[in-house]
């Protein structure tokens, strides 16, 4: 019996605006266990950019928006300098089925200097990786 | 799994922490400073250095009881703002902010003076610009700079450990090379000793780069032994490099040639070690002053952030970036005033004897401050790390004495600049945060000194208590007064507060001319509260804040009175959307670091008194919630208490208990972990499948249902749970919803405490 794509999500999340985005979207579908991932990027070695206390503010914010449209979930909060890392090693913790993530636009410019997180997740993910549509559609 | 993620948040070792500090230390001061130095005081400055060091290692003592302590971003603005209040906070706050700004110039303009006429003199076309190619060089790195910071770009820890480590071993082949080369030193002290103590003011700066380690506290592994290890190694590694370098160069080149050098280090260089020692040794230049200015921007970043968090200052600055994750506001506001610092050209000298002025205030003020947490010890205070017995109380004392002697020994326009910043802040203190300041005790409010107030508030128990409706407040002001008349009779106080709610786009003060009348009611409101009060016989506080968003502060409240209990009223309304019980609810119920609770009123006489229920299940809350409910009979004069359970009809477990029998053992169980067995209390063990519906059934017939929150959130914002929250709306009843302290939300300071409690 194979197992269904979306029987336990991991959505990651990067502040509370994009919190409360994703939720949105996500409600829009079926679904089964979801854990929300937050990650708090280190310097690993150099101070961090953001103050640590502020970071997890960042973190517990996202969390709540999330709750408001779905409170049943798992969250996760990861430290860790690489993103798309403490991403994909909280799937393989929590045996995710898929990752579920929406992509941000921004010009190519924006995306180089912040990494490109998304092309990474989809490229190095060890799972299904499942982009969620910038508005919802189907209504 | 909380205590497993505070380790992973830390990831700074000694020796990156070490390195970071040192990557500060050694900067402009180093290439820069012996010029002026050796024009001031002679060979003497060595003696200035020195001295400089040995003010530091007293500062670094302090800050790191502090900051092991209070392991709090914005360092010793931090400190000093919770110890001393915001009037000092605002200096402080505002002059660590302008001394990093002007040592940031000041690193800059060593930068350019070292690219250009330093560089120069190998790569032809960056010889000859001049004072304006100088400053045209800092503007750009500094520019480039702030961009580096905004961007987020990621500096790596082993290319920070290469350049540090690299530079201390060309400072260390310098010293080598230029001993062997046999120096001789003219006059050792040709203008006498108040020079040299007032060349400690001009070098300080110098020394200014451990304080970064304070501020990186919360991210070091282990901080009771390397925060203080790191801060005493950074201190004294390179003051003894410092002393080191002014020997060989004050006995190398004469005075008056050094005095003149824009690159001191580079032409003592030549004389032993040639053109190619000079080229590294001006390598090694423009590479320090970059990593400290780096360092530099981004430590002034926090300490805007912690006087924002502290509504010292518009929280605005504190904006995240939402793709760069980083504090892009407060650090473009950082970069433009070191761009004008740069572009104004004050000399090169006195950038940097701001900054050691605004940094010795700030020390002077930290050795104060840890007096004042030593002797009022707070509960929160419990540093790992303490100044050692036999040197506790002298290193503050000294350290304060020496700060200020200092100070006093500078030049007049350095005091003037220096004073006129202390000055703004104090301004800024009556002007935007005496009314604002939400952190401390003293602001943005009418306190109303209660007289049956204790002078001594330490172990009392306190109770916070929003309130907002003339009509709900005297039940919640009741039902808070027996929860502290069940802790202390005699000391317990409890702390009414009122928030006007400001929206975002109106300014503050704006806001409040118009809104006269709301302000009016707030005062009626508080009013009456006091009035209740002595009807109660119970201690009250009130306290008045305007501000931007209601839960946060009152979280800022309950931290700051140190509350053990915070009880709200609720509508019984669930909102849609954003949030699940209210926009102030959902934060505090979530967050506050005490027991919590939430009160949805019933009808008139059945609030917290008559017939009351608590529900007795085996959730993790559930004693306190009984607690509560014992509490409120206690303090009424003629109430009952029931504790109910309800057990399915059919009973599959091997026991040989009916399951009413298992019921009461409950029941029994909870009382005792209640700590109420002692009181009489009738039980009640209902059959049902249907759990949620029985409890509902079985609330209407009392006056007020006590149940506790059955998501014991490991994550803040989790409200109480589904089936407190479903009776709540459900039950027409008085609903009290009760939970313990949070478990994980405060992050490191309380993990470190409990982690130091055993």
């Amino acid at each position: 019996m194979p197992e269904s794509l979306t029987n336990h999500l991991v959505v990651p999340v990067v502040d509370e605006e994009d919190a409360r985005e994703t939720a949105r979207i996500l409600d829009d579908y079926e679904y089964g266990r979801i854990t929300v991932v937050h990650v708090i990027e280190k310097g690993e070695g150099v101070p961090d950019k953001l103050p640590l206390e502020q970071a997890e503010q960042r973190a517990s914010n996202a969390f709540g928006a999330f709750r408001g449209f779905i409170p049943e979930i798992d969250t996760e909060t990861a430290y860790r300098r690489d993103v798309v890392a403490a991403i994909l090693d909280v799937a393989a913790d929590v045996d995710a089925s898929a990752i579920a993530f929406r992509p941000r636009g921004g010009n190519r410019l924006v995306q180089f200097l912040s990494g490109d997180t998304a092309l990474k997740l989809v490229t190095d993910a060890d799972r299904p990786v499942i982009a969620l549509p910038e508005e919802t559609e189907n209504e | 799994m909380s205590e497993n993620e505070q380790e992973l948040a830390r990831d700074l070792g000694f020796l990156e922490a070490y390195t970071i500090g040192l990557g500060t230390m050694i900067g402009a001061g180093i290439f820069v400073l012996p010029s002026i130095a050796a024009e001031q005081a002679g060979p003497a400055s060595m003696v200035s250095f020195f001295g400089g060091g040995l003010v530091s290692l007293l500062a670094a003592l302090s800050l790191s009881e502090l900051a092991t302590g209070m392991p709090k971003a914005g360092g010793s603005y931090y400190y000093v703002n919770r110890a001393l209040g915001p009037f000092f906070g605002s200096i402080v706050g505002w002059g660590m902010w302008a001394g990093l700004t002007f040592a940031s110039a000041f690193y800059m303009i060593g930068f350019g003076q070292y690219l250009l006429p330093g560089l120069g003199e190998y790569v032809g076309f960056l010889a000859g610009w001049g004072q304006i190619g100088i400053t045209v060089a800092a503007l750009v790195m500094a520019a480039i700079l702030t961009g580096v910071n905004y961007y987020g770009v990621k500096e790596t820890g082993s290319l920070q450990n290469v350049i540090v480590l690299s530079l201390v071993g060309l400072i260390l082949a310098f010293l080598a090379l230029g001993i062997i080369s046999g120096p001789t030193l003219g006059e050792f002290n040709p203008n006498g000793w108040p020079a040299v103590a007032a060349t400690i003011g001009t070098v300080y700066v110098s020394f200014i780069g451990f304080e970064v380690i304070a501020t990186s506290a919360e991210e070091i592994k282990n901080p009771s032994r390397n925060l203080p290890l790191a801060m005493i190694a950074a201190v004294v590694t390179p003051t003894l490099m410092y002393v080191g370098v002014m020997f060989v160069s004050t006995g190398t080149l004469s005075i008056e040639a050094l005095a003149t050098s824009k690159i001191p280090v580079a032409d003592v260089a030549t004389e032993f070690m040639g053109t190619i020692g000079a080229l590294v040794m001006i390598v090694g230049a423009v590479l320090a002053t970059v990593s400290s200015a780096n360092a530099s921007i981004l430590s002034a970043a926090r300490v805007n952030f912690a006087m924002g968090r502290d509504r010292i200052l518009v929280n605005w600055l504190n904006e995240v970036h939402d793709r760069f994750r980083t504090p892009y506001r407060a650090i473009t506001v950082t970069g433009i005033i070191t761009l004008v610092l740069i572009a104004v050209g004050v000399g090169v000298g006195t950038l940097a004897e701001v900054a050691s002025f605004m940094y010795l205030v700030t020390y002077a003020l930290v050795h104060v401050a840890v007096v004042v947490l030593r002797r009022a010890n707070p509960d929160a205070y419990e540093p790992s790390f303490k100044i050692p017995v036999g040197l506790y109380p002298i290193v503050p004392i000294l350290g304060f004495v020496s700060c200020l002697a200092i100070l006093v020994q500078m030049n007049l326009i350095v005091q003037a600049i220096g004073t006129v910043i202390i000055v703004f802040g104090v301004l800024w203190y009556f002007g935007y945060a005496r009314d604002r300041a939400l952190s401390t005790s003293l602001v943005g409010e009418a306190i109303a000194p209660e007289p049956t107030a204790m002078a001594n508030g330490e172990g009392r128990y306190r109770v916070v208590v929003p309130v907002a409706n003339p009509e709900t407040e005297r039940d919640l002001l009741r039902m808070a007064a027996a929860s502290a008349h069940a802790h202390e009779d005699e000391q317990a106080e409890v702390i009414a507060v009122n928030v006007i709610e400001v929206p975002r786009q109106t300014s503050l003060t704006q806001d409040l001319t118009f809104e006269e009348e709301r302000v009016e009611r707030q005062q009626e409101l508080l009013d009456s509260a006091r009035d209740i009060a002595t009807d109660l016989d119970i201690g009250l506080r009130t306290r008045a804040i305007v501000g931007r968003d209601a839960g946060s502060i009152i979280l800022d409240v309950i931290e700051e009175e140190n509350a053990d209990h915070v009880l709200l009223g609720w509508q019984g309304t669930r909102s849609r959307r954003e949030h699940v019980l209210g926009s102030t609810i959902d934060p505090v119920i979530g967050r506050a670091p005490c027991d919590a609770t939430l009160v949805k009123l019933g009808p008139e006489d059945g609030r917290g008194e008559g017939d009351i229920i608590a529900l007795a299940g085996e959730g993790p809350h559930a004693p306190v919630a009984a607690q509560r409910a014992a509490e409120f009979v206690s303090a009424a004069d003629d109430a009952s208490l029931t504790l109910l359970n309800v057990q399915p009809p059919e009973n599959d477990s091997d026991e040989d208990l009916s399951p009413t029998e298992r019921g009461e053992a409950v029941i029994a169980e909870l009382a005792e972990r209640a700590g109420i067995e002692y009181m009489s209390y009738d039980t009640k063990v209902k059959l049902a499948e249907d759990t949620e519906q029985a409890i509902i059934e079985v609330a209407q017939e009392y006056d007020t249902v006590c149940v506790g929150a059955t998501r014991s959130g490991a994550i803040s914002q989790a409200v109480f749970g589904s089936l407190p929250e479903k009776i709540g709306a459900e039950v027409p009843q008085t609903v009290v919803m009760a939970r313990g302290p949070e478990e994980s939300p405060m992050s490191v300071r309380e993990a470190i405490m409990r982690r130091l409690e055993v």
